[in-house]
This record gives C-alpha cells, sequence and structure tokens, in this order.
C-alpha cells in the first residue's frame, strides 16, 4: 500500500496523527479519519468458526497464481493483446446469466476459458434439480449464448451432492 | 502436455459408431469390438455405419457371426480398406516449396508451469516431425503495474496496486519447408491452450532475382566492346 498505516504501532507525538487524536493524554492513537485501511477485495472475514467457506472464497486475492488459478482464461490482458473490456464485459454477463438460470444450483465460481473461436464455460453444480432440467437448461444456455455471441459456447458440467467446505471461518 | 489437446471439432468419429453387432448377437466385449472395426472397414466413403441385426445382414457374411471363423474371413476384406487412402486435404503441385531458413513461435502467457508444458509438448512434436530446433530460450517477463484510488470519492492518500505479468518463451526452429511449417504451425496452433497467446516470425529463403543474379560490371564490359566494335 502507498500511504502508511497511521492507525496502529506508530509511537508519534500528537501532532502527526489526524484530526482529533492530538485532544487525547495517552500515546495510543486510535483511527479517526480515513476509513480505507484495511483490504475489503474478494475476502471473506474470520467470524466465530460457523461459516462454512470453499477454497475459492477462503483465500483472497493475493494469493492468485500461488494458491489459486485465474477463473476467466483468454489472452487480452497480455502484454501487446486487445479487447480486454470486450471479454471482461461477456465474463460478467455470463456469470450473471449463468447464476440466474441455474438459480441456487451453483456449486462454486465458473471458469471461463476461450480458446480459439469456442468459448468454455466450466461449471459445477449442486444435485437439486432433476437431470432432466439439468439437461434442458445445459440446451438453453448453450444455444442462447451461442446466438448472442456469435461463437461455439460449450458447457462442461460436473454435479456434486454438495458443496466441499475447505474450512470454517 | 498432451493434455492439452483443443477439441475444437468435439468428440469426432468416436461416438458415431455404435457399440455391438446388433441385439441378437452375442454380448461378450471382445466381440463388440471387432464388429466395430469390421462396419467401419465395410462402409463406403462418406456413409455412417448402420446397424445390422443378424436378421439384415446378407446371406454371404452371415457365418461371420460365428466367433470360431472370425480371424479367417478379415483377410478377405483388404478390398475396402484402401479406398479411404486417397486423402483429399494432401495436394501436390509442381512449383517448388517455400523455404524457410528460421521460424520463431513466442509464446506469451500469464503462468510460467503454463509455458513450460506447452513448450515441453511443442519441442516433442518438432522432435518427432524432424525439425531441427536452433534453441530454446525464456526472454524475461514483463510487469504492467498500475496505482489506482482505493475508494470511489476522496481518500487520495490510500490506493491500490495491480499488476499484470507476461510471461515469454521462444523456440526457434530451422531449416523448415513450407509444408513441414504449415503442418507443424497448425498442429502447435490447434493445441494452444486457453490464456496463451503465439507470435510467429517466419524468415523466409528466396531465390536471387534474375538481373542481379550476375555483376552488373560484366554486362557493362560487353555493351562498351559492341559499342566500339559498331
Amino acid at each position: 500500500m502507498a500511504a502508511p498505516l497511521w492507525g496502529r504501532g506508530l509511537m508519534a507525538a500528537p501532532w502527526t496523527r489526524g484530526a482529533f487524536s492530538w485532544f487525547l493524554p495517552c500515546r495510543r492513537a486510535i483511527q479517526t479519519t480515513a476509513v480505507c485501511h484495511k483490504n475489503r477485495a474478494a475476502r471473506v472475514r474470520v467470524g466465530k468458526g460457523d461459516k462454512p467457506v470453499t477454497y475459492e472464497q477462503a483465500h483472497p486475492p493475493h494469493y492468485i497464481a500461488h494458491r489459486k488459478g485465474w477463473l476467466s482464461l483468454h489472452t487480452s490482458n497480455l502484454d501487446g493483446e486487445g479487447g480486454a473490456a470486450e471479454c471482461t464485459v461477456e465474463d460478467v454477463f455470463i456469470r450473471k446469466f449463468i447464476y440466474g438460470t441455474f438459480h441456487g444450483c451453483l456449486a462454486n465460481e465458473i471458469v471461463l476459458k476461450r480458446r480459439a473461436n469456442v468459448l468454455v464455460v466450466c461449471a459445477v453444480f449442486l444435485q437439486r434439480l432433476p437431470p432432466y432440467k439439468f439437461y434442458f437448461l445445459v440446451g438453453y444456455t448453450e444455444t442462447l449464448l451461442s446466438f448472442l455471441y456469435k461463437c461455439p459456447v460449450r458447457l462442461e458440467v460436473q454435479t456434486l451432492p454438495e458443496r466441499v467446505i475447505y474450512k470454517y471461518l | 502436455a498432451l493434455s492439452f489437446r483443443g477439441q475444437l471439432y468435439g468428440a469426432g468419429t468416436a461416438g458415431s459408431c455404435r457399440g455391438g453387432g446388433g441385439g441378437a448377437v452375442g454380448k461378450m466385449a471382445a466381440w463388440g469390438g471387432v464388429s466395430r472395426l469390421w462396419r467401419r472397414c465395410c462402409q463406403g466413403p462418406g456413409t455412417f455405419p448402420v446397424n445390422y441385426s443378424s436378421r439384415d445382414m446378407p446371406k454371404q457374411y452371415r457365418f461371420l457371426l460365428n466367433k470360431d471363423l472370425l480371424w479367417v474371413q478379415f483377410s478377405g476384406l483388404h478390398t475396402d480398406l484402401h479406398r479411404h487412402k486417397d486423402n483429399s486435404l494432401v495436394s501436390i503441385s509442381d512449383e517448388p516449396d517455400t523455404l524457410y531458413r528460421k521460424l520463431s513461435v513466442l509464446v506469451k502467457g500469464h503462468d510460467k508451469t503454463v509455458l513450460d508444458s506447452y513448450e515441453y509438448f511443442a519441442v516433442l512434436a518438432a522432435k518427432e516431425l524432424g525439425i531441427s530446433i536452433e534453441k530454446v530460450h525464456e526472454p524475461p517477463r514483463k510487469i504492467e503495474r498500475f496505482t489506482l484510488l482505493k475508494s470511489i470519492h476522496i481518500f487520495k492518500k490510500h490506493r491500490v496496486q495491480y499488476e499484470m505479468r507476461t510471461h515469454y518463451r521462444c523456440l526457434e526452429l530451422k531449416h523448415l519447408t513450407g509444408s513441414t511449417a504449415d503442418v507443424y504451425l497448425e498442429y502447435i496452433q490447434r493445441n494452444l491452450p486457453e490464456g496463451v497467446a503465439m507470435e510467429i516470425k517466419k524468415t523466409k529463403l528466396e531465390k536471387l532475382p534474375e538481373h542481379i543474379q550476375k555483376p552488373v560490371w560484366d554486362k557493362l564490359l560487353s555493351v562498351e566492346e559492341t559499342a566500339s566494335t559498331s
């Protein structure tokens, strides 16, 4: 982080802190101003130990490429390649579409892969619907997205009886 | 490495052959596999295999249903196998093939392990095709970093930094013909993993044009001689 953390550990004289703490006689510093110190992106906060969390949710984003992989694989973000904005917008739409179509059945985040012209959507579902409904929804999604994006869209589906819990937070 | 084979065309013809020789015939797995082979041999070009039940099969082939006589009858069916040999994808022409002195394949990706695996696959493919590899090296990675404001409104002192890492791998091949290069590149590109981009640089060898094949001063001397004599 660019800005130093003034909130803790700084045994400062009162005039180095934020707006009002110099009123206090003690040396302990309290955060009174900017509330942007802690990073909250893609993190599940630690609770009482009753919150089940998957492997994907348990790891914050600085573990990408170390303990986590990528959820959307395309070449737009590489050096010298373009089309990142279109790819991202398509990805967001596809994630929302599938979340809504298979409501309550998603076990984990969707993985999107782009290989040449083909868009492969890899999803892990929970067995909440009877199989014939799954087959229909898969066919419907594939056809609709293919017509929408003018490219072959393939849905690769795996089902699980229940979510795989990595730990409880 | 070969697990990255892209399935662009789906399952292909593997799913079109139905196993088992019809409902009435025996249930052994070995017979099922052999009957599939037999059916594929007998089909004409472009026709789909049809499930023959034992009643529909013509009388002269009914002896094939008997498992004991199977290996004897196979030798007589070679005539149909050769019909598939003239491949429409291969074309022969008289003009000379283009020659490449160097073919440079640069792959870029976010994940270094994926590039390692792809390099192993590409090198293996080149060795199998007999292409001479000049060198395989790893150009240094490039990191693009930018700093943004963390909050949507004010709080200028609190920012967040993102970076995008691009790793490279370069495979240089030498002394290729045009057709070899086309085949190799098509194979490599069909099996490119997702999230990996490729750049190709070809160095072509061209024949020297006719007007500069001989040095100019030879011609000038002959022109002067003719000018002086005339």
